[in-house]
């Protein structure tokens, strides 16, 4: 690796650990947590938080992950083996009470009705009124109960204040001015928290040279051509067989697998009245 | 009007009535902003959308091409020019900032722009389920901050669309205030009515269709405050007056005019007029056009206005040099739903328009309208059986029918 990639990394990181010792003089470390989906980039940013840590002598805050019931097996078993080796408390939300509704299958239908009446008020919430639901990942409802949901129940039982997330900015170009802090307001069902982004200014070749750089743990299915890992039905390799590191990063778009694109526009539609 | 080296601006509203603006001769002071540009604008009487939604309308505002044209296609096609390819490949630079998910990266609208906005990412709430103008300026203003510090300077073309006009109609109190104070309602008040009257078409209770009008005119005081904001970034920016600036809708809004409510597939003026005002600092004086434009044409003007050669794919025709733009008719097509969603059986439905004429015809009755505008400005007494033109304005739009059927 030639040394300009190496100061490269160096001043990455500096800048995220300037963020993450922001955070813990901003904000009290037992209301904090860190997500992790196994993915490299919040694998990235939990490995920077708790560099930070081990450097300052902190405690590492929870770390939460969300099964949204169509995970990658080689995703799962990642996490288990990394947070041992890490020694990472990790803790697996999900809500049961949707999976119980469908017994766990995909495709399967889930009837509103069935639903606990939080899930129920929580439909209601986003204007989504049918009587049923097929429960797939992605899909309005059934991305709303199984992440959205998750995350901000936890959030209010543990009477979070700061989440630890791991946003770029280059992911997309909507999100080129996002802030490394960005508050969200509370509401109805609707927690209030600030999300912080340490690694808002990684690119996704930045991640793989730190990545490779120290040697970082990274899920095997990024060696096969996966460049970006959600739910297993509705991610994709960008190139299969090619590592993710040696595609043509910067020119094929990352999420280019990813069926969110087509979901967050139909959510839209349908709250502007047109589904 | 040609200004090589000027920029271009093209502002649209969503869902936005040319009845709205006082310009238009709107009582309300609905849109006191948009209303003082009058003495710098053409403005055009007669401007026609080609369609009553945003799907069927900007493939001509944006690619100067009808609806149907490729068929039902669910995203744009690939065989359509979008104006943003042609001024790219020109050396203009392009940028888009919107809020409209029919027009986003998903749909296919991002072809062709350096700098393209469709704000998908972004969290919004069901009560406000899209970036409001101030989002939307924002992005644009810091775009053009840093694009004016760059050294070369270079023409560029900047579309921006708001979508705040459009329903769920819940504004904020302090429009509603300016609109008529003694309405009391809330937040939670006004959602349940978009629910439960809007998205059901229901128009039985009168008094409720005033009220949703009133909160859609509230709507109509806000954007054009955003509007005001953005003129005061151009201005900062000193930009006003290097730039032709063009103020148009993609379509109106219906409230029980015909019927219905919400803009569905129908051809009525409550749909399908729609404002367009072409400011041009220094250079226009408060002009008015009469004659029967269409936004098909908005593409086919940008061009020109950036001194480059006629696009062959493009349908529409300059509207400038005013005095060379045919004596033509206005055509639109759509698709006959009522209620949003749209099936493959739901058939489509066709206007044409000439002088005062305008003929409808919905396929899926066999049925034909025909109106004579001057005197029935509000389209509700069919002329078709006692009309001596209604055989020449059916042939007028045959030709199409046969090529879609």
């Amino acid at each position: 690796m030639s040394q300009e990639v190496e100061k490269r990394c160096g001043e990455l990181v500096g800048k995220s650990k300037e963020v993450v010792r922001e955070t813990f003089e901003k904000f009290k470390p037992s209301e904090m947590a860190v997500t992790w989906t196994g993915g490299k980039d919040s694998t990235t940013n939990l490995w920077i938080v708790r560099q930070v840590c081990l450097e300052d002598n902190i405690d590492l805050p929870p770390v939460i992950t969300i099964d949204e019931g169509d995970a990658f097996t080689e995703i799962t078993d990642f996490l288990i083996r990394i947070s041992k080796k890490w020694n990472v408390d990790l803790e697996w939300l999900c809500n049961f009470d949707v999976l119980k509704c469908c017994q766990s299958h995909l495709g399967s239908t889930v009837k509103v009705k069935d639903l606990n009446e939080r899930n129920q008020a929580e439909l209601k919430r986003i204007g989504f009124e049918e009587a049923s639901f097929t429960f797939e990942a992605e899909s309005y409802a059934g991305n709303h109960l199984m992440k959205t949901v998750v995350l901000n129940k936890f959030i209010e039982e543990n009477n979070i204040k700061t989440l630890f997330m791991a946003l770029r900015r280059d992911e997309q170009t909507a999100r080129k001015s996002d802030e490394y802090f960005t508050k969200k307001e509370g509401g109805y069902l609707t927690p209030e928290h600030t999300r912080v982004s340490p690694i808002l200014h990684f690119t996704e070749r930045d991640i793989w040279d730190n990545i490779k750089l120290h040697n970082i743990p990274y899920c095997p299915l990024y060696e096969i051509g996966y460049r970006s890992l959600g739910a297993r039905s509705t991610s994709n390799p960008g190139v299969v067989g090619v590592p993710a590191w040696e595609q043509d990063i910067e020119h094929i778009p990352e999420r280019a697998g990813r069926r969110q694109d087509k979901e967050k526009a139909m959510d839209r539609l349908r709250k502007l009245g047109y589904m | 009007m040609v200004s090589t080296r000027q920029n271009v601006i093209l502002l649209t509203v969503d869902t936005l009535r040319k009845d709205a603006l006082g310009c238009y001769g709107n009582k309300g002071e609905l849109a006191p902003f948009v209303d003082s540009l009058e003495d710098k604008c053409i403005k055009f009487t007669k401007a026609q959308s080609i369609g009553p939604y945003t799907q069927a309308s900007f493939p001509g505002i944006l690619t100067s091409s009808y609806y149907l044209e490729y068929g039902r296609e669910k995203k744009l096609s690939s065989k359509r020019t979008l104006i943003s390819e042609v001024l790219k490949k020109a050396g203009i630079t392009t940028a888009g900032f919107h809020s409209n998910p029919y027009l986003s990266d998903f749909f296919g609208w991002n072809r062709g722009w350096d700098i393209f906005y469709d704000s998908m990412d972004i969290d919004v709430t069901p009560e406000v389920p899209y970036v409001k103008g101030d989002g939307i300026n924002k992005k644009v203003g810091e775009w053009l901050s840093l694009y004016t510090k760059g050294k070369e300077y270079r023409p560029f073309f900047l579309w921006l669309h708001y979508m705040d006009v459009h329903e769920p109609y819940v504004p904020e109190r302090k429009y509603i205030d300016m609109v008529d104070a003694s309405v009391s309602i809330s937040q939670d008040e006004m959602f349940n009515l978009f629910k439960s009257v809007v998205l059901k078409r229901d128009v039985s209770d009168k008094g409720t269709v005033r009220l949703l009008k009133k909160l859609y005119d509230a709507h109509v005081r806000e954007v054009d405050d955003y509007i005001k904001e953005f003129f005061r970034i151009l201005e900062k920016l000193n930009l006003l007056k290097d730039s032709v600036i063009i103020v148009s809708s993609d379509h109106g809004d219906e409230f029980n005019e015909h019927g219905g409510l919400s803009h569905d597939g129908k051809m009525h003026s409550e749909l399908i007029d729609v404002p367009l005002l072409i400011y041009d600092y220094g250079r226009a004086k408060g002009e008015v056009c009469h004659t029967l434009v269409s936004n098909i044409d908005l593409s086919p003007t940008i061009v020109h206005l950036f001194g480059l050669e006629l696009v062959k794919d493009f349908e529409g025709h300059s509207l400038f040099p005013l005095g060379d733009y045919p004596k033509k008719g206005c055509f639109g097509e759509a698709i006959d739903k009522v209620g949003q969603k749209e099936k493959d059986t739901d058939k489509p439905v066709y206007f044409y328009r000439e002088n005062d004429l305008k003929i409808i015809y919905r396929e899926s009755e066999n049925i034909w309208e025909m109106y004579n505008l001057k005197e029935d400005r509000k389209e509700v007494n069919n002329i078709i059986d006692t009309s001596s033109m209604a055989d020449d304005m059916k042939e007028k739009v045959r030709p199409r029918i046969r090529k879609m059927g």
